[in-house]
């Protein structure tokens, strides 16, 4: 009993080793892969990943398994992926601005390019969310009031250093107005808060006018084109205001993963976001799909990094 | 269809095996420190993929309602909550369980759970849109206020003297900060490391600060664990149902103190049971006798916490906003299957709200014959094992079960480490409860001062956002009158009898 | 030999004196925030906690208090439990979950035992022990997924 028990234990660890002693193995993957979300069960992270999950199962035949390793804002996984074994079974979530941000403010055990990102796969736009039967029909109604009573404006939003957050001290800037941020735990919470009428507005994301459809109203999308589910929102840039921001979310891998796999994950990622079922499930939930591959994720991340941190010194969260 | 219809669409076969076999399995998994609703819920979402969205909700609010009662077993029989529900469980069900009465204490609690989680359910089942406006009332002042009405514990939980009490209660709220804020920018009392960077973990400070001391001295003797009587005594199912029956206005109104709590997103089921205790207390002819093992407190706190079950079902299912850690995952999955949650769903989709909520209810009554069960089996084992195999389980039941938290071994020595500094603080006469309590409210406590204090200053109206809102003064009201009634009803007693010496 | 009436709480107090250190240790740290909203709840509990250390500390100096009664406890045990369960954390990264785990069990199993070790319990407690540490491992590994560290020096 006790030898069939440690050989059932035995057998797949040693097939690990030797998976991972010769590297890729042409019919890569052939076991399931560990997917791990360092934040907890239940948020926009673990959402996303969840979509992705059961067409990874059919279009690669592997299960995806996703587990969470929540803490620090996410920096505690982060700073342990490193560690983790680099055979291409391991991979984790990553999202900005948090990995930019956070090793900026303290040694949070991790560097931004210590971290090997290998696909950003969708990214959700920051939105000015007002509810449904408020007085503001517009932005330019937002603003008019903002600009009578400095300060007056309060706008509920998920953390601070966060996409919300930065994309309100950018905004204020670029109108001319100071309103007053209130930071909750999360976006639902945030969100809860608006509904709530604890404070006026929220600079929340597409994915809640979606949730939340009937109970609220977008003044204005922080993207390059108006967002598929929400044809009559214009987009800060029609109205004036260059802001295209939100939080992107992708993938990476240990730097221990050979370059063959990291290629060879990245294609699948893609190939996920090339469904068009996938896509459709995605936007209506107020997602927003985006396709950086392994190739093109260096420049993305040093343009991306250059507005974040111009942004985060502007909202006082790094010196 | 009708709500007959309804009902009998929960009956077949499938449904009722759902809801048998998530009971059974969520008692399982929460009696197991460490393992929590929200991690049971979690591992399932793959598996609901394939199900219809009425059965996957059966299940998986089965699996929740049975691991919130599941939480009570460790929290009897070895003084650690199962799930952070059943931190105010420990409070009588422990002591009650040391002096013998611990059968007893896992029936009475298997039948308060039950009462606790039809209420919800049956909140649920009529009032759900209404409610759900609760969640929408409470502001972050509210939320402050709620925290500070737990605060009010401390002076019940600090056995005998107060000071230390106090001292416990701040050490605890300053734990709660450590690590990277969750609504500020700042990385705090982290003193740069990173073992303290996700900070303290509450279920698996839980763990240590009330587990690791039993089982310090649990070693340090060859004395019993707990106290047995020769004879067995069966469930003790009538002296319990006698018992319940006396209780029966603390059950009810622990039931409903439960629902409202569990709508609210932002508190959970440690919040409702702590509420509910502290009402017990307050309300009680005999509130001495709190914390040294009287059935109301354990009645009161595991009716409190399944009834945030179906409490937390109506944000989450009228708003889209959960109520409890487990309703978010319970969200996902459904979002995922495409159902979006609203009114309209309890109006334009009957088939999955309705059949699901007659499920739970089933699933609710299913837990108390397989809940008295398992709780038989869990008493006797506990009871009978020898020391020598009982203390190294439960000794690496908390090492995996804090482990799989947050899948961090740091959280593992952060638990033996508050362990150590919870028998050191017991030694000394410092109780660990109020340290618990502390780093329970403490997040809550702190977000809601902040954030209300930004918005009061915004508007310019600060003494109106803390004092001027109908909620927030009715909760002020209570914490006035937890702090003040035993000092007014001494004083009266006191009065009387000296009117009857004369 | 102290009388009762002598006995102060001394315990308490260097306790409390811990405690006002560790709260001046809270405030120092909260010095180097950025964002205010990040300082003003643990300077207010810091600076509460520090207070009642104080009057604790005064309290105990003007009011005895009874001894507390002393046992015969095994103190060795104690710190060895302590000392297995923190080795089996510490352990873990480098053996793995399953041997760190099996070796703290079969520590605090010897700690735990009071009774003589017969023929019999050297054979069954072993066997139960395993049977329950593979139990659990099997519980949280495989079906519920929790993924526990292999361990970087040793695979099962």
């Amino acid at each position: 009993m006790m030898t069939r028990l440690r050989r059932v234990l035995v057998v797949p660890l040693t097939a690990a080793l030797i998976m991972f002693a010769t590297g890729a193995s042409a019919e890569y993957p052939e076991k399931p892969i560990s997917y791990v979300i360092p934040f907890g069960p239940g948020g926009e992270s673990d959402i996303t990943a969840r979509h992705q999950q059961p067409f990874f199962k059919k279009k690669f035949a592997e299960d995806m398994i996703i587990s969470y390793k929540p803490g620090g804002g996410g920096a505690v996984g982060w700073a342990q992926l490193n560690e983790m074994p680099g055979d291409g079974y391991n991979i984790m979530g990553v999202n900005l601005p948090h990995i930019i941000v956070k090793p900026l403010q303290k040694d949070v055990g991790f560097k931004t390019d210590e971290l090997t990102l290998i696909y950003m796969f969708h990214y959700t736009p920051d939105a000015v969310v007002v509810k449904a039967d408020s007085p503001f029909k517009t932005l330019q109604d937002m603003i008019d009031y903002a600009k009578q009573n400095p300060g007056k404006m309060t706008f509920s939003g998920s953390g601070k250093g966060t996409a919300n957050h930065l994309a309100q001290v950018t905004f204020d800037k670029l109108a001319g107005v100071k309103t007053t941020y209130v930071a909750f735990k999360g976006t639902g919470a945030s969100v809860t808060a608006l509904l709530g009428k604890q404070v006026m507005g929220q600079w929340g994301y597409t994915s809640v006018g979606a949730k939340h459809a009937d109970k609220v109203r977008l003044l204005a999308v922080a993207m390059e084109q108006r967002h598929p589910r929400f044809p009559d929102v214009p987009t800060f840039k029609e109205l004036g205001f260059d802001i295209v921001s939100g939080a992107y979310r992708g993938i990476a891998v240990p730097n221990s993963t050979p370059e063959d796999i990291r290629e060879k994950l990245s294609a699948m990622i893609g190939e996920i976001n090339a469904d068009a079922e996938f896509k459709k499930k995605m936007e209506a939930d107020g997602f927003a799909l985006v396709h950086v591959d392994y190739r093109g994720i260096k420049a993305f991340m040093d343009e991306k990094k250059d507005g974040y941190v111009a942004a985060a010194k502007e909202a006082g969260v790094i010196k | 269809m009708d709500s007959l219809g309804y009902l009998f669409a929960a009956l077949t076969p499938y449904h009722v095996a759902l809801a048998l076999g998530g009971v059974v399995a969520g008692t399982v998994v929460g009696s197991l420190p460490g393992l929590t609703a929200t991690m049971a819920v979690a591992v399932l979402i793959p598996v609901t993929f394939s199900m219809e969205p009425a059965s996957a909700l059966i299940l998986m609010g089965a699996i929740y309602t049975g691991a919130i009662y599941g939480g009570a077993y460790a929290a009897i029989l070895l003084n650690t909550p199962g799930t952070p529900s059943a931190i105010a469980t420990t409070f009588d069900g422990y002591p009650m369980a040391k002096r013998g009465d611990g059968d007893l204490a896992i029936t009475l609690a298997c039948i308060a759970s039950v009462c606790g989680g039809l209420v919800g359910a049956l909140f649920l089942l009529s009032l759900a849109p209404p409610l759900a406006n609760v969640a929408l009332a409470f502001g972050p002042v509210e939320y402050f206020w709620l925290a500070m009405l737990g605060l009010t514990l401390i002076s019940a939980l600090s056995q005998g003297n107060l000071l230390k009490g106090l001292i416990g209660a701040s050490f605890g709220l300053l734990l709660s900060c450590i690590g990277v804020a969750e609504i500020s920018a700042d990385v705090r009392l982290t003193f740069g490391s990173q073992t303290l960077l996700g900070g303290i973990e509450v279920v698996s400070a839980l763990i240590g600060l009330y587990c690791v001391p039993v089982l310090i001295d649990l070693v340090a003797t060859p004395d019993r664990h707990l106290k047995v009587e020769a004879a067995s005594r069966g469930f003790r199912l009538h002296e319990a149902l006698q018992s319940s029956w006396q209780g029966k206005v603390n059950l009810a109104r622990s039931s409903v103190i439960g629902t409202l709590v569990g709508i609210l997103p932002g508190a959970g089921g440690s919040i409702a049971g702590l509420v509910a205790y502290a009402e017990a207390r307050r309300s009680s002819k005999k509130p001495e006798r709190f914390g040294c093992g009287e059935p109301d407190g354990v009645q009161a706190t595991e009716s409190a916490n399944n009834a945030t079950v179906g409490g937390g079902f109506i944000p989450t299912l009228v708003l889209g906003i959960p109520g409890t850690p487990p309703d978010a995952v319970i969200l996902g999955a459904l979002l995922i299957q495409g159902v979006r949650t609203g009114p309209n769903l309890f109006t334009e989709h009957g088939s999955i709200v309705y059949v699901f909520i007659w499920g739970l209810l089933i699933a609710t009554l299913l837990m108390l014959p397989a809940g008295m069960l398992i709780g038989r089996y869990a008493y006797r084992s506990i009871v009978t094992v020898p020391k020598a195999m009982l203390v190294p389980t439960v000794a690496f039941m908390t090492l995996i079960g804090t482990y799989a938290i947050r899948n961090s071994i740091s959280d593992v020595v952060i638990m033996i480490v508050l362990g150590v500094l919870g028998w050191i603080l017991g030694r000394f006469g410092f109780s660990v409860s109020p340290v618990v309590l502390g780093l329970i409210l403490g997040s809550i406590a702190e977000q809601g001062f902040v954030q209300g204090w930004i918005i009061g200053a915004a508007a310019e109206n600060l003494w109106g956002e803390f004092f001027g809102r109908p909620i927030a003064l009715g909760i002020v009201a209570f914490i006035l009158l937890s702090l003040f009634s035993p000092l007014l009803l001494n004083r009266l007693r006191l009065k009387r009898e000296l009117a009857s010496a004369d | 030999m102290p009388t009762d009436r002598q006995n102060r709480d001394v315990g308490g107090m260097v306790i409390a004196a811990i405690f006002i250190l560790t709260g001046a240790l809270a405030l120092w740290d909260t010095l180097e925030y950025v964002d205010a909203d990040s300082y003003v709840f643990p300077r207010t509990v810091a600076g509460a906690m520090v207070v009642f250390c104080i009057v604790l500390i005064a309290w105990s100096l003007v009011r005895p208090v009874a001894a507390a009664p002393r046992r015969s406890e095994s103190t060795p045990r104690r710190v060895g439990l302590v000392s297995a369960m923190l080795g089996a954390a510490l352990l873990m990264p480098y053996t793995g979950f399953l041997i760190s785990g099996l070796l703290a069990f079969g520590a605090i199993a010897w700690l735990a035992m009071y009774d003589p070790w017969t023929r019999g319990r050297l054979i069954i407690y072993p066997l139960v022990g395993s049977a329950i540490v593979l139990g659990f491992y099997f519980l949280f590994h495989k079906v519920l997924l929790v993924p526990l560290p292999a361990g970087k020096l040793l695979s099962v």
